[in-house]
C-alpha cells in the first residue's frame, strides 16, 4: 500500500465538485477555510470543545478541525455557504435575526449547522432536542435562549416549505 | 504545531493488518479522529505513519449471537447510542454514550478509539467491563481474544500491540439485570473532579444479591472492577447498612489501589457518592 505526504482528494462542497491535494497534517477545516477560502467556517479552540467550525458532513454534524482532511475523501459536505441561496437567507438563518440569536457572530455558523443537522433528523425538535443538539456549540455573548427560540422557530418554518 | 505523518488509507482489513506488520511501530491508526487529531496538533504524536481505518467494513456492526452482543471497533457513539440491539443488551452503555462529548463529537468518535486511547476516563470502558467484554484483536498472524479487564497496561497503555488493530468486542447481555452508568465532572473539568462508574446487578426474589458487578472509571490508573466491593455485596440484602458498609470499602479499595495523593480525600467522597447513587434503585 502506498503512504501520501499529500494525496488528491474528491469530494462535494455545498453541491460542487471539488478536487485538491492535501495531508493528513492538515484538517478539513484548513482545506475548507484557507485552501477554497470559505470562510464561515470558523476556527475558535482547533480541538473539538467550541462548535465554532462545525460542519455536515454526509448531513451529521463534525468538528471540522478534528477531521483529518483526506477523511473528506467521496463525502457529501455542507458548510454554512451552502445553507441559504444568493440574495436568499435560509428560514433558520432568518429566525436567528429575527430572534436575536446573534451578537458578535463568530459562533452562528457553526451553531447554524447543528441546527440543520438536527432538523434533517427531527423536522419538529422539542426544547430538549435542540439544547442537546447545541451542546457541542460555545456563543460567548447571548446565553443561549435566543438561540433555543430561534432554531425553533427556524424549524417551523423550514418544515412549513417543504 | 501539526507535526507532518503521511497518510495510508487501506481498502480491506487484510491490507491494514500487512501494513502494520511493517510499519506497526511507526504507526498510529486513525479513526474517528477525536483523541489523535487532537494529540497531532498538540504536537505529541511521534508517528510516522497515520493509517485511516474508519472505513474498514471488517470494524462495522452490532450483532447479536449465541456468543454475546458484538460491536465493531469502528462503530460510533452516536451508532451505539440509537441501537436498539445496545438498548435491550446493555443499557448501561447507552447511557455512557448518551453523555459523551457533544453531538459532533459522538457522530465519529469511535468505541475502538475509546478503549484504544485507554484513558482512565474513557467512559465506554466501565460498561464494558461490568459485561465482562471480551476484545477481539486481529494481525497478520491471526486473531486473539482478550478480556478487556486483561488488556490495558497503565494509563494511556492499551495494551494493543503495534502491529494489532481491535476488530470487535463481544459483550455478555444484561438479560434483565440491572444495569447503570453514573458519571460526575466534564472531561475538560480538572481530573480530579471526574468519575463514572457502571453497574451490573441481580437482585434475587428474597432481595439479596445475586451476581453484582462493579467497574470504576477516573479512580484508578486505568477503568477497573472492583472486585472485593462486588465480594462484599454478592448474597446480602441492598439494605442501607450494607450499601453505606459497601460505599466505604469502595473507597478503601481505590485508595488501596491507587495510593495516596493530593486529590484523594476529594476522591473519596466522590467515589462513595457515586456508589450510592448508583446503587439506589436496588436499596429496599
Ligand atoms: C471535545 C471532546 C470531548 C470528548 N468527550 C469525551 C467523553 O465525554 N468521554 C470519553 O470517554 N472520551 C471523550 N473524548 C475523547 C475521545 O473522543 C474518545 O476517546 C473517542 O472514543 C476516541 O475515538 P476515535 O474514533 O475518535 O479515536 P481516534 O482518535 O481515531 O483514536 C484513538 C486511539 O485509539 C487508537 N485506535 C483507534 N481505533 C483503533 C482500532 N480499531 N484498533 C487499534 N487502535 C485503535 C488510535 O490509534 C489512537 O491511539 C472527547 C474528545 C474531545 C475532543
Ligand atoms: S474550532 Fe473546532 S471545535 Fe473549536
Ligand atoms: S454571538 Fe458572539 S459568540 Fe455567540
Amino acid at each position: 500500500m502506498d503512504t501520501y505526504s499529500v494525496i488528491p482528494i474528491r469530494f462535494t462542497l455545498n453541491g460542487d465538485k471539488v478536487s485538491i491535494e492535501a495531508g493528513a497534517h492538515e484538517t478539513a477545516l484548513t482545506v475548507i477555510r484557507e485552501r477554497l477560502s470559505l470562510k464561515g467556517t470558523k476556527e475558535g479552540c482547533g480541538m473539538g470543545e467550541c462548535g465554532a467550525c462545525t460542519i455536515l458532513v454526509d448531513g451529521k454534524s463534525v468538528n471540522a478541525c478534528l477531521m483529518a482532511a483526506p477523511q473528506l475523501e467521496g463525502r457529501t459536505v455542507m458548510t454554512v455557504e451552502g445553507l441559504g441561496r444568493e440574495g436568499k437567507l435560509h428560514p433558520l438563518q432568518e429566525a436567528f435575526l429575527e430572534h436575536h440569536g446573534v451578537q458578535c457572530g463568530f459562533c452562528t455558523p457553526g451553531l447554524l449547522m447543528s441546527a440543520q443537522s438536527l432538523i434533517l433528523e427531527t423536522p419538529r425538535p422539542t426544547h430538549k432536542q435542540v439544547v442537546e443538539a447545541i451542546s457541542g456549540n460555545l456563543c460567548r455573548c447571548t446565553g443561549y435562549q435566543q438561540i433555543v427560540d430561534a432554531i425553533q422557530y427556524g424549524a417551523d418554518k423550514t418544515g412549513g416549505e417543504e | 504545531m501539526l507535526t507532518h505523518p503521511a497518510y495510508a488509507r487501506p481498502e480491506t482489513l487484510y491490507e491494514a493488518l500487512l501494513f502494520l506488520k511493517t510499519h506497526g511501530i511507526d504507526t498510529r491508526p486513525l479513526a474517528g479522529g477525536t483523541d489523535v487529531m487532537v494529540d497531532l496538533r498538540a504536537g505529541k504524536l511521534k508517528s510516522e505513519y497515520l493509517l485511516d481505518i474508519s472505513r474498514l467494513k471488517e470494524l462495522q456492526g452490532i450483532g447479536l449471537s449465541k456468543d454475546g452482543l458484538s460491536i465493531g471497533a469502528g462503530v460510533t457513539i452516536s451508532e451505539i447510542y440509537n441501537s436498539p440491539l445496545v438498548a435491550k443488551n446493555a443499557p448501561s452503555l447507552i447511557k455512557s454514550c448518551a453523555f459523551f462529548g457533544s453531538p459532533q463529537i459522538r457522530n465519529v468518535a469511535t468505541i475502538g478509539g475509546n478503549v484504544g486511547n485507554a484513558s482512565p476516563s474513557a467512559d465506554t470502558v466501565p460498561p464494558l467491563l461490568v459485561h465482562e467484554a471480551r476484545a477481539v484483536l486481529a494481525s497478520e498472524n491471526g486473531e486473539r481474544t482478550v478480556a478487556l479487564a486483561n488488556l490495558f497496561e497503565g494509563p494511556y497503555r492499551s495494551g494493543i500491540r503495534p502491529d494489532e488493530l481491535l476488530i470487535r468486542f463481544i459483550l455478555e447481555p444484561a438479560d434483565g439485570r440491572f444495569t447503570d452508568f453514573q458519571k460526575i465532572g466534564r472531561r475538560k473539568a480538572l481530573a480530579i473532579s471526574r468519575m463514572s462508574m457502571a453497574l451490573l446487578a441481580d437482585p434475587k426474589e428474597d432481595g439479596t444479591l445475586g451476581t453484582v458487578r462493579l467497574a470504576l472509571g477516573s479512580g484508578t490508573p486505568t477503568p477497573m472492577r472492583m472486585e472485593a466491593v462486588e465480594a462484599f455485596l454478592k448474597g446480602k440484602r441492598a439494605d442501607r447498612q450494607t450499601v453505606e458498609a459497601g460505599s466505604r470499602l469502595m473507597a478503601e479499595e481505590m485508595v488501596r489501589i491507587t495510593g495516596r495523593r493530593p486529590s484523594t480525600e476529594y476522591k473519596e467522597k466522590a467515589v462513595q457518592g457515586l456508589f450510592l447513587r448508583i446503587l439506589a434503585p436496588l436499596v429496599e
